[in-house]
């Protein structure tokens, strides 16, 4: 081999690539583009997930198909994409498990923040604190009252361990100070019977998990984790009102592709994002399972997604959650 | 009661329309054809299908994924039956004397009892659905961890009864079901068990793989070794129909199996593969002699078949009523109603009562559709057993590597059917039967999950098990079991002792 030629092939081989990149961003996209669901059917990312494919489809003028990949925690379809062509055809929607996993897990198969890039977080939505309706409890306050009179009486349920209501039951305590012994369920809606039975006494739920349960009061919602009100529980406090500054949980959304994905590309699908999030449709049906669109610009993701997990690292260190295993 | 009637008069009125009947043939025939296609499940279906739903009226759009559901439940005995490869977990048992009957070449009786049997649940059920869904309800929310866990003890401690011969060899499947069963991530610390640093393996040993690779491939194997008498057992495929005498022999298993999945289907725990394993272990104890289970007993397709039905259509009670999902379609149904605004709960039945009665209604009917559509297919799909086995076999490894690799998409559930498969054929030579191992992988997550629920509500207290009647019960119930089982080896081992 010819060590001149090899070295002008090694030099131009970039500057193809770049080339290639920026035909790449013009006719983006030409081929049905791929959106993974780390998650089983039936959850909101699968909801929501399905709903946005249907609107980015209409925006972009190309498929985009929706594709459930479960498994560990959201690990297994999240590294999928990782490892993928960052051509822009390859994107995962993900929540907040996308920053604990890496504080959480032992190990994990990609380097979040070197092998992905945030597309836009695209939705926000508070979580609703529920407690089993037989306890004398009507506030948040009331919750921290009886907490701090009955040390060793609650018991908090979340949908396994590392997922937002375990961590934002783990927050509250260390927020408050109250004792109180986390129950793990395959997922929040599991755990409503043993509320109803006052086996468990609170639960930081999603929404949607909440709301058969809440709209006949077989549980309490006491107040909202937004930093302002839930258009679903208007008359609900936040947790902030009630005199926990700061205390915001956000069951977020956001759109992630592999990190070398060329930035007009992903210019171009943070602009189409943010426009199907302004589609009354779309809207609308999020609205529904108590989720509101947000769309940020890249940097401005990329950004909350560093503060999130800093956020959460904090709570699982000062938990000493990972120690208990 | 007159109220049941007028309701009852409601939800046919509703799901005799032109439109929701339309719904309901297009649910049951999807149903049927993923139930028969190994990979693809009802989950997977009603989840591509949601965003056509939400432009539905809630009722239609329920009616097709309730459809949808309940098909995929006679789909799937038809392969167990056929070709041995059970698609859900409470086909398993049907599999057992199913496969038996189809080698003996009454595949045409094994279908036809499977169908007639789950009509007649399903018709059953809908009229307990109609009638008891209020108090049933109440039971099912009577169930805490503790009670969960008494049950599936009880479940286990069956599992060793169910099995023929050996009862040391049984224990020990029962036992190796649960080791495997522990392989994933642990769901109280997150902490991954015996995964070997496998990505594939984190969400433990998948299933659909490990029971195709046990039941489809390794008998595969297994017959491939006396393929000569085979290929003459099978080429006689024998009459379509189950005689009479047959129907009489069976007409009370399915009551036995209805009566026992009408009630272990409500609770929202994994309820209908529950069923039809008790089912199957009552109609052991309880059959008229003579009895050759295991060995192509009609009975034993019969009673699991109502069973699972049976318990499939009762699981609808405390999603309708309580807003419990009992299983991921289920779930599914729940996110497609709360779209249309509707929240499931004790609500619907009040305020929605077109919707409930139409849906309860809609699967009576859907059941009818499936026994019409179902009895005339029976004689195509015995002409499939005609096929020569040097044909047959490599396609039934083909659909099981399909099958086991389009659930998650993951290339590791390949490799555990291929464990699997050894394992199985290994099992299977040393005459280990495999059915407790596969309840024990079932129940075993389950009951340990419930266990350590139970210790971590009570503090570690383990007296919570014997504080409310239900658990006391289950107990009881297993003690009783084990004696049952215990008690002649134990006179046995005595008259021997005594002898010397």
């Amino acid at each position: 081999m010819n060590f001149a030629r090899t070295m002008r092939a090694l030099m131009v081989a970039p500057a193809l690539c770049l080339m290639a990149g920026a035909a790449l961003a013009q006719s983006y996209p030409n081929k049905p583009v791929r959106l993974v669901l780390p998650y089983s059917p039936g959850g909101i990312i699968d909801y929501v997930g399905r709903t946005m494919a249907q609107g980015l489809s209409t925006t972009l003028g190309q498929s985009v198909v929706a594709e459930n990949r479960p498994g560990a925690g959201g690990i297994t379809g999240t590294d999928t994409v990782a490892r993928s062509a960052p051509d822009g055809y390859n994107l995962v929607l993900m929540d907040p498990a996308i920053v604990i996993n890496p504080t959480l897990q032992a190990s994990m198969p990609y380097d979040l923040f070197k092998q992905l890039t945030t597309v836009s977080i695209i939705s926000t939505s508070p979580e609703v604190v529920v407690v089993a309706p037989d306890l004398p409890i009507k506030s948040l306050a009331d919750l921290i009252a009886y907490g701090k009179a009955n040390p060793g009486k609650l018991n908090f349920a979340s949908a396994g361990i590392g997922t937002t209501p375990h961590l934002a039951g783990e927050l509250f305590k260390q927020r408050t100070g109250i004792d109180a012994t986390h129950v793990p369920y395959r997922s929040i809606g599991q755990s409503y019977p043993d509320m109803m039975n006052n086996k468990v006494q609170f639960a930081f739920s999603s929404i949607a998990g909440a709301l058969p349960f809440t709209t006949d009061n077989r549980v309490r919602a006491i107040a909202t984790t937004g930093n302002v009100r839930s258009n679903v529980y208007p008359d609900l406090p936040t947790v902030q009102e009630t005199g926990l500054a700061g205390f915001e949980v956000d069951l977020w959304l956001g759109i992630f592709a592999p990190a070398a994905t060329p930035a007009d590309v992903i210019g171009k699908l943070n602009d189409a994002i943010r426009t199907t999030l302004k589609d009354p449709e779309v809207i609308k049906a999020l609205a529904k399972v108590g989720v509101d669109p947000r769309g940020t610009t890249q940097k401005e993701g990329e950004a909350f997604l560093r503060d999130e997990f800093t956020k959460w690292k904090k709570v699982i260190e000062d938990g000493k959650i990972k120690e208990q295993q | 009661m007159a109220d049941v009637f007028s309701n009852i008069g409601l939800g046919l009125s509703v799901a005799a329309s032109l439109q929701n009947l339309v719904y309901c043939m297009l649910g049951v025939v999807l149903g049927t054809l993923v139930g028969v296609l190994p990979g693809v499940g009802p989950v997977t279906t009603v989840a591509m299908l949601l965003p056509i739903s939400f432009t539905l009226e809630p009722t239609s759009a329920l009616i097709l994924m309730a459809g949808i559901y309940y098909g995929a439940q006679y789909g799937g005995s038809t392969t167990a039956i056929l070709i041995n490869i059970p698609g859900e977990a409470s086909s398993v048992i049907t599999s057992l004397d199913g496969h038996q009957m189809a080698r003996q070449g009454r595949a045409g009786p094994a279908l036809g009892i499977a169908a007639l049997g789950s009509f007649f649940a399903g018709c059953v059920a809908t009229f307990i659905i109609a009638f008891g869904a209020p108090p049933l309800a109440k039971l099912a929310l009577q169930f805490g961890p503790a009670e969960y866990f008494s049950l599936m003890l009880c479940g286990l401690v069956a599992a060793v009864v169910l099995a023929r011969g050996s009862i040391i060899k049984a224990i020990a499947m029962v036992v190796l079901g649960l080791l495997f069963g522990l392989a994933g991530s642990d769901v109280n610390s997150g902490i991954r068990r015996f995964t070997f640093d496998m990505q594939g393996l984190a969400d433990g040993i998948e299933f659909v793989a490990l029971s195709m690779a046990i039941y489809g491939i390794a008998e595969v194997a297994i017959n491939l070794e006396r393929r000569q008498e085979e290929a003459k057992k099978v080429s006689a495929v024998g009459k379509l129909m189950p005689s009479g005498a047959e129907l009489r022999a069976c007409t009370p298993s399915i009551l036995r199996g209805t009566f026992l999945g009408s009630i272990l289907g409500v609770l929202p725990g994994g309820g209908a593969l529950l069923a039809a394993f008790a089912a199957y272990t009552l109609e052991k104890k309880v059959a008229k002699p003579p009895r050759k289970f295991g060995e192509g007993d009609i009975r034993g397709v019969a009673a699991p078949e109502s069973a699972n039905n049976a318990g499939a259509q009762t699981s609808f009670i405390p999603m309708l009523t309580l807003g419990i999902p009992s299983n991921p379609t289920m779930a599914l149904m729940i996110g497609a109603l709360m779209v249309h605004g509707i929240t499931p709960g004790p609500r619907v039945m009040t305020d929605r009562p077109e919707l409930f009665w139409g849906v309860v209604a809609s699967m009576w009917i859907g059941n009818l559709m499936l026994v019409i559509l179902n009895l005339p297919m029976v004689g195509i799909w015995v002409k499939l057993l005609r096929m020569p086995y040097r044909l047959m076999f490599p396609m039934i490894v083909g659909f099981c590597c399909i099958g086991a690799y389009t659930i998650n998409a993951n290339v590791a559930d390949i490799a555990v059917l291929a464990f699997f498969t050894c394992f199985g054929y290994l099992c299977l030579k040393l005459d280990c039967e495999p059915a407790p191992l596969i309840l024990g992988f079932v129940l075993g997550p389950m009951m340990e999950e419930n266990l350590r629920r139970a210790l971590l509500i009570s503090r570690g207290d383990p007296m919570v098990f014997v504080e409310t009647p239900i658990s006391i019960g289950f107990l009881l119930a297993a003690a009783g079991l084990l004696l049952v089982v215990a008690a002649p080896a134990i006179r046995r081992k005595r008259e021997e002792a005594m002898a010397e």
